[in-house]
């Protein structure tokens, strides 16, 4: 209710503004006109663009009222009689309807023209939202998939606990007491307690839904944490997985979960192609180095069981899969969102075996492009 | 024989859990020494004295169960508890047929795996004394001359002197000389366990094939 009010008294405040604006316009004109004795038509048509350019606004209004005001300055000032009002000329009469008319027509297209691109924002708003959802979605389904790997992983430290907890309570018997050994058990009970919560804390942020939120993100550490989250599901694989990240990288402007998903995403794949694989070797490389002074190369090696070079470009189609449970979103996602953050993913099949997917993101400086797009969701 | 202390191997590739296995395994004051992967297990030197192996069924390169498969091969007996964080059936049956004193799921309870390296390391003395013992025994066999051994293959089939002298074409008296020899030199007390002593050593022999 409040916010319609405030809306109102904009709009009306908006329209004496305009109003005031165009009054100005066509005293200043009046002025020099008359000062300069310039005839009636050349006035005319002088108003006539003082008009349009007060409708430019889409308000029809004060377009009018500037309208008939002009008329009135053009009969009163310019046309015969002078300084009387009276139909006695055709020009007193076309110059009315035109300034009506002109001032009627350009309000509407703008005000048209502004509606279009209020829907289209609006259409790009819901766009990005289910892509965000859907997003959120294959991440859960992703997660899914490695869940077992993940219970694992959460379980590890559990079992550490309980093994030092069992250990501290033995060494605190009467019969075995060593207080020196059991201290040391109970401050590893606290250590392997703190792992087990890092370890949630890291799943929950890659599961966390919510609007993309942008700033700079690390992406050797973002790497990191995705490559700790898969390490188990890769060794279950019987897959090595090798890190070859460069430090104090520049940090890249994005939604670290997103691009994380990315990173999830082609690690899980890597893993599947190259548990595929019958023998040879199972190792997945991923690097991240420099490309160039103003962009960041990120790539993930697999030595899977690789893909025919016709089929490369059909991966990142939505619903293209060779899993049999597979969605086929994973890589359009993926895709979307590397764009989204101004940067290309592609995928080449290597020289030997395997395939290597690769995608560039431009560094928090130069990355004005993701910008720009940030502000513009933002507004 | 004086008793050396045994030692509790453990082969587990996550740190913490490696750690905390190493403190339990101590607070029930046995001699612990863990290793972080399968081949750095087979190449350390392992002392000759009562040993079990708990060993964590997923390790990245050589795994528990492929670890179990090589010891075999390289005809290596020792006791091995199993560890595992998610063990399904298939998996423990395997690990038990080839041998696994016991399947344990993480967490478990400590009293669980004490009990089991309990049961192991008694495992590894028995066997350890069997295998003495056998090799006592097969020492005594080597010292026999060829013809005594001929004479006790007969004597244990159940021949009487008279019998073996015939078969193997010499007199009576001279079977009992030998028959004599073999009772000592094997250190039987009477026929019955001197057909003991024959047939552990076949057995192991057949075993080993």
């Amino acid at each position: 209710m409040e916010v319609v009010i405030t809306k109102k008294v904009d709009r009306l405040w908006s329209s004496i503004q305009l109003f005031l604006l165009g009054t100005a316009g066509l005293s200043l004109l009046t002025l020099v006109c008359f000062q300069y004795q310039v005839n009636s038509t050349t006035v005319a048509l002088l108003y006539l663009i003082v008009i349009g350019l007060v409708s430019l606004e889409g308000n029809f209004v004060p377009a009018a009222i500037v309208s008939i005001i002009a008329y009135v300055c053009l009969d009163f000032f310019f046309t015969a009689p002078l300084f009387a009002l009276g139909m006695n000329q055709i020009l007193d009469v076309v110059a009315p309807i035109t300034y009506v008319t002109s001032a009627f027509v350009i309000t509407r297209l703008i005000s048209r023209l502004r509606k279009a691109n209020e829907e289209r924002q609006r259409a790009q708003e819901t766009l990005r939202k289910s892509q965000a959802e859907l997003a959120h979605v294959t991440r859960v389904m992703t997660m899914g998939e490695i869940a077992a790997s993940i219970a694992h992983e959460i379980n590890q430290p559990l079992a550490a606990v309980v093994n030092n907890a069992s250990a501290c309570l033995r060494w605190l018997a009467s019969d075995s007491l060593n207080l020196e050994e059991a201290r040391d058990a109970a401050q590893a009970v606290v250590r392997d307690g703190k792992r087990a919560g890092e370890v949630i804390a890291r799943i929950r942020a890659i599961l966390r839904k919510t609007d993309p939120e942008k700033g700079p993100v690390d992406i050797s550490r973002a790497i990191r944490e995705v490559v700790s989250v898969v390490q188990d599901e890769a060794v279950r694989n019987n897959v090595n997985l090798r890190l070859d990240l460069t430090e104090d990288l520049p940090s890249v402007w994005g939604d670290r979960v997103q691009l994380q998903q990315v990173i999830l995403n082609l690690l899980l794949n890597g893993i599947e192609a190259t548990a595929q694989r019958p023998d040879g070797p199972r190792e997945i490389l991923i690097r991240s180095h420099p490309n160039g002074s103003e962009k960041i190369l990120i790539s993930v090696e697999d030595s899977g069981i690789g893909v025919d070079t016709q089929d490369v470009e059909r991966m990142f189609d939505a619903f293209y899969t060779t899993k049999p449970h597979g969605l086929g979103m994973g890589l359009a996602i993926s895709r979307s969102i590397i764009e989204e953050h101004g940067g290309e993913l592609s995928a080449i099949p290597n020289d030997a075996v395997g395939t290597t997917f690769q995608f560039t993101l431009p560094t928090h400086r130069t990355n004005s492009y993701a910008r720009t797009a940030t502000n513009r969701f933002c507004r | 024989m004086p008793e050396q202390p045994p030692i509790v191997f453990v082969v587990d590739d996550d740190d913490a859990v490696r750690a905390s296995l190493e403190r339990l395994i101590r607070s029930a004051r046995f001699t612990v020494k863990t290793f972080a992967s399968a081949n750095q297990f087979l190449e350390s030197g392992r002392p000759d004295v009562p040993s079990c192996l708990v060993l964590d069924v997923k390790l990245p390169g050589l795994g528990g169960l492929d670890l179990q498969r090589r010891l075999t091969e390289s005809a290596i007996s020792i006791p091995i508890i199993f560890i595992t964080g998610h063990g399904d059936i298939p998996m423990t049956v395997r690990a038990i047929k080839a041998g696994a004193v016991e399947f344990l799921t993480k967490p478990f309870r400590d009293q669980d795996l004490l009990d089991a390296i309990n049961q192991a390391i008694q495992l590894d003395l028995a066997n350890r004394r069997s295998n003495a013992e056998i090799a006592n025994l097969r020492e005594r066999y080597e010292s026999l001359t060829p013809r005594e051994r001929e004479v006790m293959q007969l004597v244990v089939a159940g021949l009487l002197n008279k019998q073996i002298a015939a078969e193997l074409g010499t007199s009576e008296i001279t079977i009992k000389v030998h028959r004599g020899q073999v009772m000592q030199k094997m250190r039987a007390d009477s026929l019955a366990d001197l057909v003991r002593i024959s047939e552990k050593l076949n057995t192991r022999t057949a075993g080993q094939r």
